[in-house]
């Protein structure tokens, strides 16, 4: 087995072993990027080769000497016999929606591509102490406003690793696809509507939002604050565990960070399913949309390989002991993406005014002699088009005159998808679930420009998981099967409040009953040809 | 002419005196800070930061609403107020809107033809200041030190009625202000700052008018003078057939000159929303039984008190409740001196009060303490020692730290009492005058105080005067 | 077509409000694009609420710790704030002046 194909806990622990050097991780990571990830996003990419469309371009900038720094002061540590931490010598990758002191941090928009932060991100801060290695900061849609890393003005946006014609989801696209990739093990990316889901989906890796305040968000350029929550992306759910461990837990400079003491997630694993009750839900077989006409709920079913798995997925965990409660009633999960339109809309709008071209970022060439003229400008330039469109969808439902039909509506709304969660999870209700089983997406990964462009197509590609966010509870997602195109679907398992352990528990389970299927051999395309572990 | 009432509102932002600001631990005074020296990622509104509230924000800003007999709000929210602005770094203010920390409220204010005058409050509510901004050659220069100091907003019904009203109103304020300890309410530092809404009506009327609204009113002169003239100006504008017309207008205070700044066109739109990053509020009802129980006599509650128990005048009262420490130390030393309450305040009223403009302090900050002066009037009282001694020994006290009594003991500053002693003094100088003894005994009484005032010069002004002219009176009567 | 949930007047002003400028391209498709969006948004209407219902402002219910001390602790580096201004003056962040008003 390769250096880059360990997971996160074994290379932990040949790191603090001494059996493999954290130098040695970065160098193997670094070559692994060379090998797989072509040239790095930028502003103005040119023309590319076939050869190059090829590659992952998971990266917008790989921070070589960061790594390299990191990696001796773990080395040295080990040397002393001192602890250098769960995650020592482990390459991360940094969703570049992060700020890291001294670290250019875009959020692949022009209006801050220039931007460095003299601050750092809390996860961040977390990540590096547990001796986590930064290898850099991964592509993704502008400001995460995007669901196939495609609105990124850093380019080439990213590529999915298991077939290059296709996106690898998004926002936190170059997560997934680094981490599917094997240029690094574990990656920090963040999650509003789904971002962290549904690129994991789609790039055959595991994915965790973790609930609403269990992980700091200071140092996360905000898209929609009461959403937002940043999570980790890896190849199995134990890393992802492990990286969560790493990450949770209060923040006094995030107020709406939770006190709550973090669990024991690692320790959880080693239980089994025996008794878990797991919920099915018929408000996650179709997807919901409205006709653009006459604005009509339609329904369709999803994919069919899709809700398969699903199905396949419950019964494996019923041979384990597992409890299957069906048709448990999830009516407003229809609701979720013209809530979100709104909520997420209304915050993003405001989050968003503070790039205005004064402070810092990009501020227009242009000599202009007024300074609304200046702001303007500088927006106009600076912002791409769908942050131009999420500003105008906020400010228009937030206008006074329509904020009790909009916005305070989405509010309630959002209540009553909350209630459905309430009542599913409820120990004295009628289903007492320990989580829900839902597909991530409602199909595999879609293939490059095929729905970029259509702004509400691509947002209900967010259906399957944008309730847990308006929610705030956990969800995990992980691989569970192959499409007839070899493209990876995702199951999802959604916990109640704080209990990230039972979900990581049941989807650990999972992975070991499913361990010797077929579908877990097979390896993205843009690893063929390597050697197999 | 017609009979015209003027009509006012005012709009005032109270720095409050916590520590550090009111979201993040950056310093809240920076009055001789460099610009952008007392700033962080927080209130500079960098990508990324969150805002995490100061308690003693909170707390300041409860008992501002306790004091004004506002109704605190136990579950108040933060909101954000979006707008672009230069001195505004994230581009949205917080600030709370609908469910502010407190509510109602009412200042009373005493008029000058003894009446009482109850300014409703509108609206007082807890937010973050903006930055400064200077204008240079057509460039405007940002300093975000200002950025995030925690203002209390607080609005007045339309309840005034005159300029001078609308000083008194923020006389008081400052007073209150500086009495509830949640603000030093410097005017000139910005700690307190005032705009004016101003309308006219014919007196009878109860319509409200078009008003205008007058900003950077800073000063108690300027709140005067600028609502003054422009209440002239509306007048002469509507007795000439004109409309007022709703704008924005700038004091200067330097010309005295009101100037046009824009006009108002439909309310701005801020598009408020709960701040997402932020909890709610919640004070218990504990707490806010805590506020309520802790908060201080006000100042006009003890003013009236001091005219009914220490039979004060209106003018006395006023002047010893000026400032809390001030009514503090002199009900401190009522106490102590057990005597006439008058008295005491006679000597708070004219010589200490000089003491304390000469010194520079305030009445807490004084080396003499209330005992201290209760003793020298008691001295005083009992003849130990003349009133001009007495003056002497404030400033001797609060020089030295040494007491009244060991002063006086060290310096020989006692009365002459001893009748002998006296005696002896007075047979000298009544043989040394024989003239002036004898014109007083054909008649010339009033040469009893040349007499007195010899006896005075000859004991370097011990003498007990009362007991002096009794001796006098005795001896020369007697023949 | 689809039912125009709003004006390009309308559009036109949220445009100026949110201090952006548009390309007649940019206009087009975004005008389109909100509207798309805007019917999507429609189906809230639709949601009977029942009685009573709170809106929900995180989800969860967050528990957070009570806020901070009033404790001065100053940031380290204030000067790589402002450094990262485009136009600075005498340690200031400079910009143009807002023409027309005082």
């Amino acid at each position: 087995m390769t250096l880059t194909q360990l997971s996160a806990f074994e290379t932990a622990q040949k790191v603090r072993t001494g059996e493999v050097k954290a130098i040695e991780m970065v160098q193997a990571a670094l070559n692994q990027i060379k090998n797989v990830d072509g040239v790095s996003g930028s502003l103005e990419p040119g023309n590319l080769s076939p050869e190059e469309e090829q590659k992952v371009h998971a990266f917008i900038q790989v921070t070589e000497d960061l790594a390299l720094s990191q990696a001796e002061k773990v080395d040295q540590m080990v040397t002393n016999g001192e602890d250098p931490g769960l995650l020592a010598g482990v390459p991360l990758s940094v969703k570049d929606i992060f700020c890291v002191e001294g670290t250019n941090t875009t959020a692949a928009s022009k209006i801050i591509a220039n931007f460095v932060p003299p601050y750092t991100a809390t996860t961040v801060k977390r990540l590096t102490e547990a001796g986590a290695l930064v290898l850099g900061k991964v592509n993704l849609d502008e400001f995460t406003f995007g669901s196939s890393n495609e609105s990124s003005a850093f380019q080439p946006s990213t590529n999915n690793p298991w077939h290059t014609d296709f996106v690898p989801g998004g926002s936190s696209g170059g997560s997934a696809a680094s981490v599917a990739a094997q240029e690094v093990a574990l990656s920090l990316g963040t999650d509003t509507g789904g971002s962290i889901r549904q690129p994991a989906a789609f790039c055959g890796v595991v994915g965790l939002k973790p609930s609403y305040g269990r992980v700091s968000r200071l140092g996360l350029i905000a898209f929609a604050s009461s959403l937002d929550c940043p999570g980790p992306l890896a190849r199995d759910v134990r890393d992802t565990a492990l990286m969560l461990q790493v990450m949770a837990g209060n923040d006094p400079k995030d107020s709406t960070s939770s006190t709550k003491p973090v669990d024991n997630y690692l320790a959880a694993l080693e239980k089994d399913v025996k008794g878990l009750r797991i919920g099915l839900s018929p408000d996650y077989e179709a997807l919901y949309y409205p006709d653009m006409e006459s604005g009509e709920l339609h329904s369709e079913p999803i994919q069919k390989e899709v809700h398969d798995v699903v199905m396949q997925a419950a019964e494996w965990l019923a041979k384990a002991g597992a409890e299957i409660i069906e048709n448990v009633p999830m009516s407003n999960t229809r609701y979720g993406i013209p809530t979100y339109f709104v909520i997420s809309r209304v915050e993003a709008a405001s989050n968003l005014h503070r790039f205005d071209g004064v402070k810092y970022g990009y501020r227009t060439p242009e000599n202009v002699g007024d300074l609304i003229e200046l702001y303007r400008r500088s927006r106009a330039e600076g912002f791409g088009l769908e942050p131009k469109l999420r500003i105008l969808m906020g400010m228009y439902v937030s206008a006074a005159e329509h904020a009790s039909a909009y916005y305070q509506k989405a509010l309630k709304v959002r209540s009553l998808i909350r209630n459905d969660f309430d009542q599913a999870f409820d120990r004295g209700g009628d289903y007492r679930l320990d989580a829900l089983l839902t597909p991530t997406t409602a199909t595999t990964a879609f293939k490059r420009k095929s729905v970029y462009g259509n702004s509400v197509l691509m947002q209900y590609s967010d259906q399957m998981t944008v309730a847990s966010n308006h929610a705030g509870v956990p969800a995990l997602t992980l691989p569970g099967g192959l499409d007839k195109n070899g493209l990876p679907i995702g199951i999802q398992l959604i916990g109640n409040d704080f209990r990230e352990e039972l979900i990581l528990r049941i989807g650990h389970a999972y992975e070991q009953l499913t361990a010797d299927e077929a579908w877990r051999q097979v390896r993205p395309q843009v690893l063929q040809g390597e050697v197999k572990a | 002419m017609k009979d015209y009432e003027v009509i006012i509102g005012l709009e005032t932002h109270i720095q409050l005196n916590t520590r550090t600001k009111i979201f993040c631990s950056c310093k809240a005074d920076s009055w001789e800070a460099a610009p952008n020296t007392n700033i962080c990622p927080v209130c500079s509104g960098l990508p990324g930061v969150l805002p995490v509230l100061n308690a003693e924000a909170v707390r300041k800003g409860a008992i501002l609403a306790a004091a004004m007999h506002a109704h605190i709000n136990p579950k108040s929210y933060f909101d954000r107020k979006n707008y672009f602005y230069p001195d505004l770094p994230k581009g949205y203010q917080i600030s709370q809107f609908d469910e502010p920390i407190g509510k109602g409220g009412y200042m009373d204010l005493p008029m000058e033809n003894g009446e009482t005058r109850r300014v409703r409050i509108h609206n007082l509510h807890l937010e973050e200041d903006a930055g400064k901004t200077k204008t240079e050659h057509g460039m405007r220069l940002l300093d975000f030190n200002r950025c995030g100091v925690p203002l209390v907003e607080m609005v007045t019904e339309p309840d005034l009625r005159s300029g001078d009203e609308a000083a008194q109103y923020l006389v008081r304020l400052r007073q209150l202000l500086r009495w509830i300890g949640v603000s030093e309410a410097d005017m000139e530092r910005g700690h307190l700052r005032c705009d004016a809404n101003v309308s006219i009506r014919e007196r009878g009327s109860t319509v409200l008018n078009t008003k205008t609204e007058i900003k950077n009113v800073n000063s108690i002169d300027s709140v005067r003078q600028a609502i003054g003239e422009e209440a002239k100006r509306q007048i002469e504008l509507v007795e000439s057939g004109g409309k007022v017309e709703s704008f924005t207008l700038d004091w200067d205070a330097d010309r005295g000159k009101l100037s046009k700044m824009r006009s108002k066109e439909t309310e701005a739109d801020y598009r408020y929303f709960r701040e997402p990053d932020l909890l709610p509020v919640i004070l218990t009802a504990e707490e806010v039984e805590e506020i309520h129980a802790g908060l201080p006599e006000l100042p006009l509650a003890r003013r009236a008190r001091f005219e009914q128990d220490y039979q004060l005048s209106g003018y006395d009262a006023e002047i010893l409740t000026g400032e809390r420490s001030l009514s503090d130390y002199y009900e401190a030393a009522v106490q102590a001196y057990g005597g006439e309450a008058k008295v005491v305040a006679n000597w708070m009223m004219n010589d200490l009060s000089r003491l304390l403009n000469d010194q520079g302090k305030t009445a807490e900050q004084l080396t003499l303490k209330p005992e201290n002066l209760s003793e020298i009037i008691r001295m005083v009282d009992e003849g130990k020692i003349n009133a001009a001694t007495g003056k002497s020994l404030l400033k001797k006290v609060e020089e030295t730290g040494k007491s009244p009594a060991a002063i006086v003991e060290e310096e020989g500053l006692g009365l002459v009492a001893d009748s002998g002693a006296l005696r002896a003094q007075i047979e000298a100088i009544l043989a040394s005058a024989p003239d002036e003894v004898a014109n007083f005994r054909s008649g010339k009484e009033s040469l009893l105080g040349w007499f007195v005032g010899q006896v005075m010069r000859g004991s370097g002004g011990k003498a007990d005067p009362k007991r002096t002219r009794e001796i006098l009176l005795e001896m020369l009567n007697k023949h | 077509m689809t039912t125009k949930r709003i004006s390009p007047e309308l559009f036109n002003k949220l445009v100026g409000l949110a201090a952006l400028e548009l390309t007649a391209e940019e206009s087009a498709y975004l005008f389109e694009e909100l509207n798309h969006q805007l019917t999507s948004v429609e189906a809230l209407s639709q949601i009977p609420l029942p009685e009573g219902i709170e809106p929900s402002l995180h989800g969860l219910d967050c528990q957070g710790l009570p806020p901070r001390l009033d404790q001065w602790r100053p940031f380290p580096n204030p000067e790589a704030i402002i450094t990262l201004a485009p136009e600075t003056e005498d340690g200031m962040i400079a910009v143009p002046d807002v023409k027309g008003v005082k």
